[in-house]
């Protein structure tokens, strides 16, 4: 890049905490916020119009190269826009693997016509992406995945079933893992589709999780053909790849989280200071707890803006990426509990303020069960942080 | 201010530490003082003009985490501070603190009332020459004992730098602005977490090592997964309060007020958390004078006092409310 081209940029990039905060609060719609009372749920259909929206306005895809529909910016923007992102209750993308996997995999690996193909299509959501890495054998331990991908005259005809695979029901992609060889192999001969939902043999089946959502399937995959064009990189090329991005990804995936938190801990407080008879709960008996949790928020910022520099300055981050993620899960999670058990102490016949943040923390609460299962638990980030950061002696 | 952009906060780490082992074996303050200033340590915030360094407060943080690891018994972050604070004030005071002819130190807790009351938590008064006494006025005036004060002896838990009581019947001396006393206090906390750091990593190497070597069992105790997963949360404990060190000298940080403010209560808590988990991971041996695992956790729990970290929560929790309201 030119200096002049470099100055453009962070010119760019300066000002768009500035223009994000502004677009959010005038275009944000009342029935999208959290912290407002709803009637309804939300359609897939209007979630993909606003995050269309949202990219349109730049707020979407900032590192993304501007050909493929990206602002064609620098790190700091997108911490500057996640930043404003999190400080707005506004519900969680439905593409975010779509976004924050699938994306930089295909970038990562995709031939030419693959980046011009999918890549516009995720950030104007056309495109929604799940991601079928999971198997009932094979969750924390993917080496153990048992999907076959069998390469005939037809194409790649695949057999196996995927498990946790979020969104895959409203999905049009699906970023699917399979192996070429025999389970013995494991890492080896590991291979990554972008495999179309709708192609026959496909099934998939929603499961209901603790917050009554059906936000996960199982996927079926019976003879399922796949095109030797919707492959990604060759066999092990395309899975090597993908586990640079997912360590990269581990530490920068919805780096708007703290931000987000801040904003459920401001809405919890600001909903018990709005009554007479829950001011005492932020006021008094709940006061130092809650102050600890604003002290991890500001802790959490801590780990996410400097990994986000180490990356700036060209650094690998490998195993690091575990540490903001076993910090923010476990800290996230210490909020939800503490939530309830405020919420829990409002009155029966409550103001709308009360009766939407009891309804908001109580979501919280429940969701937050997943966060030190998924993307690795709890125990696998601790043993990485074992094992490849203090290196300890596993034998004698 | 320095703007030398050949000078790396990292360079200084190799001196610190070398400066530390040294101060180890040296007699008594005075010696350690004067190893410290050779090194240009006690200087290295203060201005050209008395023989400092002038370099930002992210140059202290290595010397100070040297200094935290290595049981630096010295008042090293009171001298860095109080020379740069009365460089323009008192410059041939300023000299004299940064050449370590003159240990200061600062009564963090308390303030006078006029010009008398009691102060306390003043790491190594008994020692120091000068010590920094607050005011109602939110100033600060730099007392010599035995002139309108006097140092009493106090039950403390920090051994390398015990904390003396300070009583003074008429404070007079070089005095400090609230302005100046505010930068001071500021600054102190994200000095006091690289303190904690230096004492926190030590722990986690000690109780990795620890862990290695012992065997039970037939094997290391780092072969059960419930002693790694105890080093991995001490790993990320120690990794949380490094980061957000980092985080608050950046140039980069929106909010470093409320960024130093957090570091230094979570280095409190966190870096308490990292010593008693390697004393713990020590068995009976970390509980024993000779490990020194506790004078590394005497030290945390004597600064989390000294940087009045309950008054600090007590300060997030005014600023959520209000922010809420």
């Amino acid at each position: 890049m030119t200096q002049t081209a470099l100055a453009e940029t962070r010119t760019a990039e300066q000002g768009m905490a500035a223009h994000a905060r502004a677009w959010l609060d005038a275009n944000l719609p009342d029935a999208l916020r959290e912290d407002r009372p709803s009637t309804r749920r939300n359609t897939v259909a209007e979630l993909c119009d606003w995050e269309a929206k949202l990219h349109r306005a730049g707020l979407v895809g900032a590192t993304w190269p501007k050909e493929y529909g990206g602002g064609g910016l620098g790190l700091r923007a997108h911490l500057d826009i996640s930043r404003e992102i999190g400080r707005t209750p506004m519900p969680e993308s439905v593409n975010s693997i779509g976004k924050e996997l699938a994306g930089p995999i295909i970038m990562a690996v995709g031939r030419p016509e693959q980046k011009a193909e999918y890549l516009p299509a995720i950030l104007e959501m056309r495109d929604i992406w799940c991601q079928g890495f999971s198997e009932p054998n094979a969750g924390s331990d993917l080496a153990g995945l048992r999907t076959r991908a069998v390469q005939t005259a037809d194409g790649w005809v695949v057999n196996g079933q995927k498990i946790w695979t979020s969104g895959a029901s409203k999905s049009r992609r699906c970023l699917l893992l399979a192996r070429t060889g025999p389970v013995e192999d494991r890492h080896r001969g590991l291979v990554l589709f972008a495999l179309r939902t709708d192609t026959p043999g496909v099934d998939i089946r929603e499961i209901q999780s603790i917050d009554g959502e059906r936000s996960f399937c199982e996927v079926f995959l019976n003879n399922v053909v796949i095109p030797e064009e919707d492959m990604l990189g060759s066999p092990d090329e395309g899975w090597a790849a993908a586990t640079r991005v997912l360590s990269i990804e581990r530490a920068t995936n919805r780096m708007h989280r703290a931000w987000r938190f801040e904003n459920q801990l401001n809405h919890l407080v600001s909903a018990c200071l709005s009554d007479p008879a829950t001011r005492h709960l932020a006021e008094s008996t709940y006061r130092r707890a809650l102050a600890e949790v604003s002290v991890n928020i500001e802790l959490l910022k801590g780990h996410v803006e400097t990994l986000v520099g180490s990356l700036i300055d060209g650094q690998e981050i490998g195993p690091r990426g575990s540490l903001p993620k076993l910090f923010w899960s476990e800290a996230h999670q210490g909020f939800a509990r503490l939530a309830l058990e405020i919420v829990s102490q409002f009155p029966v016949e409550a103001s709308d303020t009360l009766r939407v943040a009891r309804k908001r923390m109580e979501d919280i609460y429940l969701k937050s069960r997943a966060e030190t299962i998924y993307a690795g638990t709890t125990e696998i980030q601790l043993d990485i942080i074992s094992k490849r950061i203090l290196q300890l002696k596993r034998k004698a | 201010m320095t703007t030398d952009t050949e000078l790396n906060p990292e360079d200084f780490v190799e001196t610190a530490r070398a400066v530390t082992t040294a101060c180890a074996e040296a007699a008594g303050l005075p010696e350690r003082m004067d190893l410290l200033a050779e090194a240009g340590l006690t200087g290295i915030l203060a201005p050209e003009a008395v023989g400092g360094m002038d370099l930002p407060l992210g140059f202290a943080v290595p010397v100070l985490r040297a200094a935290g690891g290595g049981f630096l018994a010295a008042p090293l972050l009171e001298c860095m501070l109080l020379a740069r604070a009365f460089a323009g004030v008192d410059d041939a005071l300023a000299s004299a603190i940064v050449s370590g002819e003159m240990p200061v130190t600062v009564a963090w807790s308390g303030m006078l009332g006029g010009t008398s009351g009691v102060v306390g938590r003043a790491p190594l008064a008994e020692a120091c020459a000068r010590v920094l006494v607050l005011g109602a006025d939110e100033g600060g005036v730099l007392v010599t004992p035995g002139e309108g004060a006097m140092v009493e002896t106090e039950s403390t838990l920090d051994l390398e730098r015990p904390e003396a009581r300070v009583r003074v019947t008429a404070a007079s001396g070089p005095e400090l602005s609230a302005d100046a006393v505010a930068r001071l206090r500021a600054d102190a906390l994200v000095l006091r977490a690289a303190l904690i750091l230096g004492a926190a990593e030590d722990c986690l190497s000690r109780a990795a090592d620890y862990a290695q070597e012992r065997v039970q069992f037939g094997r290391p105790l780092s072969a059960n997964q419930s002693i790694q997963h105890h080093l991995a949360r001490d790993c990320l404990a120690v990794e949380t309060i490094r980061n957000n060190i980092h985080r608050s000298l950046s140039p980069e940080c929106a909010v470093p007020a409320a960024a130093a403010r957090a570091t230094f209560v979570g280095a409190a808590t966190l870096g308490a958390r990292v010593a008693e988990s390697a004393i713990q991971v020590h068995g009976g041996m970390g509980f024993t004078w000779e490990v020194p695992l506790h004078r590394h956790l005497r030290m945390i729990k004597a600064l989390a006092a000294q940087g009045g970290a309950a008054d600090l929560i007590e300060a997030v929790a005014a600023d959520l409310l209000a922010n809420a309201a």
